[in-house]
C-alpha cells in the first residue's frame, strides 16, 4: 500500500513538472510575442496629426483668416508647422510617411469649396483595407464660421503609414 | 522505531527537493519577465515613441517633465552620460541607454524642443519647447 503510494506521488510530481512546463512555455512564448512586437502609436500620431491641422484651420470655432486662400494652401506645411521628414530607414525617405487631405464644404449646400492635399496621396490606397500591415487612417470632420457667419464643414483625412516601426 | 525515523526523513529529503525546484522553476520564469520587460531596446523604444508624440501635440513654451527612472537605472549601469540619452535632431528623436544602438523615430511638428536631465531629482527628463521652425 505504501509502495503503490510512493509510485502514484512520483507520478504526481512527473505530472505536476510537465504541467509546469507547459505553462511556463506559454508564457514565455506570450511574453516573447508581446515584448517583442513594437508598440503601434500610429493611431495615436494620427490624432495628434488631425488636432494639429484643427487647431491650425481654426480658432475657437471661427475660422481663420487666410485659410480658403490660394497662398495659404500653397504654403500649407510652413503655415501649419507641419514637417514630414523622416528617420532614414527602411527606404522611409523615398517614401513619405504622412498624408494630410483636408476638404472644405459650404456647410449648407454641401458644396466643395476647397481642398489641400500634403504628403504621400498613394498613401489611400491602405484606406480601403483592414488590417495592421495597413497604414493607419483617420478621418474627422468639424463645423467652422468665418467672420461673416458663412458656415463650413471641414473634414481632415490624416495617414501615417510607418509600418516597419510599428508592426511586425 | 528506526525504519520509521528513517521513513520519514525520505520523505522530508523528497518534498524538500521537490519545493526547491519548484522555487527555482518559478524564479527562473520571474526573472525572465522581469529582464524583458525592463530591457534596454524595450525603454528605448517605448521612450522615443512617448517623446516623439509628445513633440507632436507640444506648443511652444510649453514645459514637460517626464519620469524615466527605469531608464536612467539602465543607462547609468552601462554607464551612460545621462546629457546624453536622448537627443533630437531635426525632427526626429533619439533614445540611446547604451553605448551602442539606440531607437530614432520621427514626429511632425516642425518645433525647436530642449531635453536635460533634471538634477535636483536624477530621475526625470524636462522637455522645454521652444518657438517654431
Amino acid at each position: 500500500m505504501i509502495l503503490k503510494n510512493k509510485k502514484a506521488d512520483k507520478i504526481i510530481s512527473v505530472y505536476w513538472f510537465a504541467i509546469l512546463f507547459i505553462v511556463a512555455a506559454a508564457i514565455v512564448y506570450m511574453v516573447i510575442s508581446f515584448y517583442g512586437e513594437p508598440y503601434d502609436v500610429r493611431e495615436a500620431e494620427a490624432y495628434a496629426l488631425t488636432n494639429k491641422v484643427a487647431g491650425c484651420l481654426s480658432e475657437a470655432g471661427y475660422l481663420k483668416e487666410g485659410v480658403l486662400n490660394e497662398d495659404f494652401r500653397e504654403n500649407f506645411m510652413e503655415e501649419c508647422k507641419l514637417n514630414f521628414e523622416v528617420e532614414d530607414v527602411y527606404n522611409w525617405k523615398e517614401h513619405e510617411q504622412y498624408y494630410v487631405e483636408i476638404n472644405f464644404y459650404n456647410f449648407s449646400t454641401n458644396q466643395s469649396i476647397s481642398s489641400i492635399k500634403k504628403g504621400n496621396e498613394a498613401l489611400m490606397i491602405d484606406c480601403e483595407s483592414k488590417g495592421k500591415i495597413f497604414s493607419v487612417c483617420l478621418e474627422r470632420s468639424f463645423y467652422t464660421l468665418d467672420k461673416e457667419k458663412n458656415q463650413y464643414q471641414i473634414n481632415v483625412l490624416s495617414i501615417v503609414r510607418k509600418r516597419d516601426k510599428n508592426v511586425q | 522505531m528506526r525504519r520509521m525515523i528513517h521513513k520519514k526523513g525520505n520523505i522530508l529529503t523528497g518534498n524538500i527537493i521537490f519545493i526547491i525546484l519548484n522555487l527555482v522553476f518559478l524564479s527562473i520564469l520571474i526573472i525572465f519577465l522581469f529582464s524583458k520587460m525592463g530591457s534596454a531596446i524595450v525603454l528605448e523604444e517605448k521612450y522615443a515613441k512617448q517623446i516623439a508624440l509628445i513633440l507632436d501635440s507640444a506648443e511652444p513654451g510649453m514645459i514637460i517633465h517626464l519620469n524615466m527612472k527605469d531608464a536612467i537605472k539602465i543607462a547609468n549601469k552601462e554607464d551612460r552620460d545621462l546629457n546624453n540619452v536622448i537627443s533630437v535632431q531635426d525632427n526626429i528623436v533619439k533614445v540611446q541607454l547604451g553605448e551602442k544602438g539606440g531607437y530614432s523615430y520621427s514626429f511632425f511638428n516642425d518645433i525647436k524642443s530642449f531635453i536635460h536631465l533634471n538634477t535636483s531629482s536624477f530621475e526625470e527628463y524636462i522637455i522645454v519647447m521652444g518657438d517654431y521652425n
